[in-house]
């Protein structure tokens, strides 16, 4: 332990963590969510001074995945993250409170914080019939949500229920299921889709939040550019397959087992926008769908997951050339045989008819002309 | 027996015939086939692609089509510059074979163009690009129809309206013929110079594309070439109207006319032939004419398709008999016709592997284009009276009509 | 014939009239039918094959740049494979592989903004036109669609929207609707990874790549850039170790075809002169028979009247 002279620690943190070891978890979560090392600095500094933000998380229409998937992480693992990086106030699935006490402690959060809290949303909130299908100690989802969200800093919704509906609000969506972007209408909301949310994504928005003092650059679904920028497909290890025409046709066969491109069996990678190609879960290689050899089925986008169906080949946003290049001439026009035919026709038929007629010419054509004998006015011959 | 012809008629057949019938049908068709293209794009109706962008339409409704019709520049030479007068009788059918193949062709080349609504700028001289040989056949024609080959179709119209009845068209029509008279030379003079000038770019509109055109047609001397065989085809086309026109509707056999119609189209085609070997010769692409691959074979066939008929037609003999002459001006028509089809199409190699042959609905069009201008002859030739016959077929002599002049 | 000795004389000094004009003006006619020189602030691009890896970035680049959509047909939806240039495709990376295989080169094909365009000498109505530095730009409000400039170009490049009902022709036009503006190059250039092709004024790059041949003697193919004077010149340029024709790049001679056609027309036309010179000629000539003919006619119908009233 180091004397109390040099703030080696910041004095939130938990005891027996020296300097060394804090500084190792701080590099290990930025750089798990592609900060750089000055960016960890800055967490540094802002833990330093005491800054650890109060978290307020409430759960909703969900399954409790987007959490059991943030238990997972190791790099840093929950432990490090709720004890030296944020001040988790309010989880009703980690908090050993319960009952009244439980609604106590989130009143008292909201209030002490207000203002400066962050508020994680994690499931879709029922709204069909005033949103009557979710309630606790009989106030609905929907009161529930704009009251935490009436005074929160900054509301981050995880989990694709919360970003758009996810599953509950599959169709016939019986009970209303809506993202909370919807209800908390004019309120700017971080949405992280998937299902599970990766939770490395969650983390680095937080970490961002907390070095920096603002969010990250979100596109207009309000999803952080750092994690949904790009599509599946734009960042496959599976990619060169598909480049170059190799595809798994079913599962099992040659082509399956060789790792080829999922594709044809229906992967939505193409038209997902996530990072599970890069980031992967449970910090195993090759622990996400695509990896594990299962089609993407599309879980951050609300238009493809549990939507549309699994086999059915997906839309491809912005498509690029494959691994074959156009040769120098490529032969290019179609000869119908059937014009040729039409064309034949028409031709020989006028020949024939010419050759007919010309057959019939002859410098006498007859005495009697086919015009019928003409009247005896002088006048008439080129009259009506 | 040759029998001379010194008046026009009108026929007095019905026109309801069903081979008139069956042309209009297939004008009709082709109408109805121009505005689905006009509705879904030229994709969808011709065979059309980059490497070829000129078809059936622009090659043989436009480029042969015209030459055909230059039948009325033709005759017109031979009497107003040559002072032939015995060509006096045909120039009404002359005019017309003119008009109804620059008609049609106007109106195929209307449907062939990808952007007809900018066609508006033509009016205003600031946007033409006076290098642009396209422009300069654009121009002429246009003006070529609405002023020449209209003023020269007058004279039949014009007598019907003297003759309707009523004092006041009558009066209008003596009018407008006063006034025809009295400026013709000016008329005629323009309609030899605008054909010259279009007929002949219709032939240099192929040295843009230079090297893209096999070197047996590619050559300088391409609008020489194109006017020469306007010419050709103009008589040819006369002749075979003519011929089966007698056969059809037994005008008489005028072997004066006829024949010399056929002498004089014989020399010019000769004359043609010896001019394109020479070019070829002094090209130095003379031995490409013999390598039999298919350019060789094309040009081959159509050097035949114009010497046999040509050298065939030198005989009197075979002149004076109506069935050869039918047959070897036919044979020549078609030489001449695969000449000027042939630098934009068949001889045009663009680069890369493109074939291109015209689809269904697109021969459809242009055999209906064609038809429209079957069917207008007809009803011209039956309600006014343009065609030549002598005069055993008149019964009654008449006398001679004030528009007779024309 | 019945042509006599004063109507040949009368054809034959219009004649010798006319071609005497046209010698005198023939001077004003070669000027202009010279080939024309390339501008000063020409821009181009200059694209080496043998820098090239075929990566196609610069296609997703120029696609999106011109706001076009990917051809997918030949792939049944999978991919942007345009197999030629089209009315979707102005920018296209072909391979080349000679039929042995001993040698390969990827060839970058788009319109190669000639000095003497044949199709700006060919359209009708000016749509495609010079623009400033040189670029053949092409004008909606103008074109007729008449597809002339498909026939002319040497390189096949003017593509035509063949299933539209109001088709454009389609090329590339060096994205000069955002170069200057947004941008300071092209697309292509910009994401070029290797800068297999580079942007900027004609004479900088045709410089840049005479000295790249200098310094690899042997290198490149026949020591030459391609677009130097082939066909009077493109503002493209390509440097190549393979023959150029086998990449598609036509031989040409260093006139433009469209100096050609200027040299035969200004001849011919003079400018208007030549046919209101035979239009005067011709008028004189029918005059004089329509003279005659009238005659004759009065002539007949005399006779006739005359025949009549004996009957």
């Amino acid at each position: 332990m180091r004397d109390d002279m040099s703030p080696a620690v910041p004095p939130t943190v938990r005891p027996g963590l020296d300097r060394r070891m804090f500084l190792k978890v701080v590099a290990q979560a930025t750089a798990a969510v592609g900060m750089t090392s000055a960016m960890a600095a800055k967490v540094v500094a802002a833990v330093e001074k005491g800054a650890r933000p109060s978290v307020i998380w409430l759960h909703f229409q969900e399954c409790t995945g987007c959490t059991e998937s943030l238990l997972r992480t190791s790099h840093p693992g929950l432990a490090e993250v709720l004890f030296d990086l944020i001040s988790l106030d309010y989880h009703e699935t980690l908090m050993a409170a319960a009952g009244h006490q439980a609604e106590e402690a989130l009143e008292s959060a909201i209030k002490k914080n207000a203002g400066k809290y962050i508020l994680v949303v994690e499931g879709a909130v029922p709204t069909k019939e005033n949103g009557i299908y979710m309630q606790i100690a009989q106030k609905t989802g929907i009161d529930m949500l704009k009251h935490a969200a009436s005074s929160a800093g900054a509301v981050v919704a995880i989990g694709s229920c919360a970003s758009w509906g996810g599953v509950p609000s599959a169709d016939p969506n019986p009970t209303g299921a809506s993202g909370i972007n919807k209800i908390l209408e004019g309120k700017m909301v971080v949405t992280l889709p998937g299902c599970p949310a990766n939770p490395y994504i969650l983390l680095g928005t937080l970490l961002q939040f907390v070095a920096l003092g603002k969010l990250p650059e979100l596109d207009e679904l309000g999803r952080p550019r750092f994690a949904y920028g790009r599509t599946i497909h734009e960042h496959c290890p599976r990619r060169a397959h598909f480049d170059a025409g190799r595809f798994a046709e079913e599962f099992g066969d040659e082509g399956h087992r060789l790792g080829y491109c999922l594709y044809k069996l229906g992967c939505k990678g193409p038209s997902t926008h996530a990072s599970c190609s890069v980031l992967q879960f449970c910090e195993v290689v090759d622990a996400w769908p695509i990896g594990l050899g299962h089609p993407c089925f599309g879980c951050t986008e609300q238009a493809v997951a549990f939507r549309v169906p699994m086999l059915k080949p997906a839309e491809i946003v912005r498509p690029t050339p494959p691994s074959t290049y156009a040769p120098v001439a490529a032969p290019q026009g179609f000869i119908s045989p059937l014009a040729t035919a039409v064309g034949g026709l028409i031709g020989g038929a006028l020949l024939g008819a010419g050759w007919m007629a010309s057959r019939g010419m002859k410098e006498k054509p007859g005495t009697t002309p086919p015009t019928p004998p003409p009247n005896q006015n002088p006048d008439s011959s080129d009259k009506e | 027996m040759t029998e001379k012809w010194e008046r026009c008629i009108r026929l007095k057949e019905p026109l309801l015939t069903k081979p008139f019938k069956f042309m209009l049908g297939l004008a009709g068709f082709a109408m109805l086939l121009g505005l689905l293209r006009e509705v879904s794009g030229l994709g969808y109706v011709t065979g059309l692609n980059d490497g070829y962008a000129w078809g059936l339409f622009k090659n043989w409704n436009v480029t042969a089509l015209t030459a055909l019709g230059s039948g009325g520049y033709a005759v017109a030479v031979m009497a107003w510059i040559f002072n032939e007068r015995k060509f006096h009788p045909i120039m009404r059918t002359a005019v017309l074979t003119s008009l109804v193949g620059y008609g049609t062709g106007m109106v195929a080349l209307g449907f062939d163009v990808g952007r007809p609504w900018n066609f508006i700028h033509i009016i205003n001289p600031k946007t033409w690009n006076h290098h642009s040989v396209l422009l300069e056949v654009a121009v002429c024609m246009t003006a070529y129809v609405i002023l020449a080959l209209n003023f020269e179709n007058m004279p039949p119209f014009l007598e019907r309206m003297h003759k309707s009845g009523d004092p006041k068209q009558s009066e209008r029509a003596l009018k407008i013929f006063h006034f025809m008279q009295s400026t013709f030379p000016f008329w005629i003079a323009l309609a030899f110079v605008l054909p010259s000038m279009h007929q002949s770019s219709l032939g240099s509109l192929m040295f843009l594309a230079g090297e893209r055109v096999h070197p047996l047609w590619q050559s300088p001397r391409l609008p020489l070439f194109y006017l020469l065989m306007a010419y050709i085809l103009g008589f040819a086309c006369v002749l075979l109207v003519l011929l089966l026109s007698t056969y059809v509707w037994k005008l008489g056999w005028d072997e004066v006319i006829l024949g010399r119609l056929a002498v004089v189209m014989s020399w010019l085609t000769l004359l043609w032939l010896v001019l394109q070997f020479v070019d070829l010769a002094y090209r130095g692409v003379f031995e490409d004419a013999f390598t039999f691959d298919r350019y060789s074979i094309v040009f081959l066939a159509e050097t035949l398709l114009l010497l046999v008929p040509s050298l065939a037609l030198q005989s009197a003999y075979l002149r004076s008999k109506p069935s050869y002459l039918f047959q070897f001006t036919l044979l020549l028509a078609i030489g001449g016709l695969l000449y000027r089809f042939t630098p934009t199409s068949i001889a045009f190699i663009p680069l890369g592997h493109y074939t291109y042959f015209p689809s269904v609905i697109e021969i459809l069009m242009s055999a209906g284009f064609t038809a429209l201008a079957v069917v207008i002859f007809l009803y011209a030739v039956k309600k006014f009276a343009i065609l030549p016959a002598s005069r055993s077929k008149i019964a009654a002599e008449a006398a001679i009509r004030p528009f007779d002049t024309l | 014939m019945d042509v006599n000795r004063r109507d040949v004389l009368k054809v034959l000094l219009g004649g010798t009239a006319a071609t005497a004009i046209a010698a005198s003006t023939a001077h004003i006619a070669k000027a202009e039918a010279d080939t024309i020189p390339p501008l000063e602030d020409a821009v181009g691009l200059l694209y080496d094959a043998t820098k090239c890896i075929g990566c196609r970035a610069c296609m997703p680049a120029c696609a999106n740049a011109n706001g076009l959509p990917a051809d997918r047909g030949a792939s049944h939806g999978m991919y942007m494979q345009p197999e030629a240039l089209n009315s979707l495709t102005k920018n296209l990376i072909k391979l080349y592989v000679a039929p042995d295989g001993h040698e390969r080169s990827f060839i970058k094909q788009q319109c190669m903004h000639c000095v003497d365009p044949s199709c700006v000498s060919g359209c009708p109505m000016q749509a495609l036109h010079k623009e400033p530095h040189g670029v053949v730009g092409w004008d909606p409000s103008l074109c007729i669609g008449c597809r002339y400039c498909q026939i002319a170009c040497p390189f096949n490049i003017p593509k035509f929207e063949w299933y539209r009902v109001n088709p454009k022709i389609v090329k590339c036009e060096l994205c000069r609707h955002i170069v200057g503006k947004t941008v300071s190059q092209p697309a292509c250039t910009q994401v070029c990874p290797t800068h297999a092709v580079v942007y900027g004024k004609r004479s900088d790059l045709l410089a840049e790549a005479h000295r790249r041949v200098k310094e690899n003697p042997g290198y490149y193919f026949e020591d030459r850039v391609y677009g130097e004077t082939e066909g009077g010149g493109t503002q493209c340029l390509i440097l190549s170790h393979v023959d150029y024709s086998k990449l598609g790049l036509p031989k040409m001679g260093p006139q433009s075809n469209a100096s050609r056609v200027r040299r035969v027309t200004n001849v011919i036309y003079q400018g208007f002169l030549t046919p209101v010179v035979i239009y005067g000629g011709l008028v004189a000539i029918i005059r004089d028979r329509w003279k005659a003919h009238l005659e004759h006619v009065a002539h007949d119908r005399a006779r006739h009247e005359a025949k009549e009233t004996h009957v």
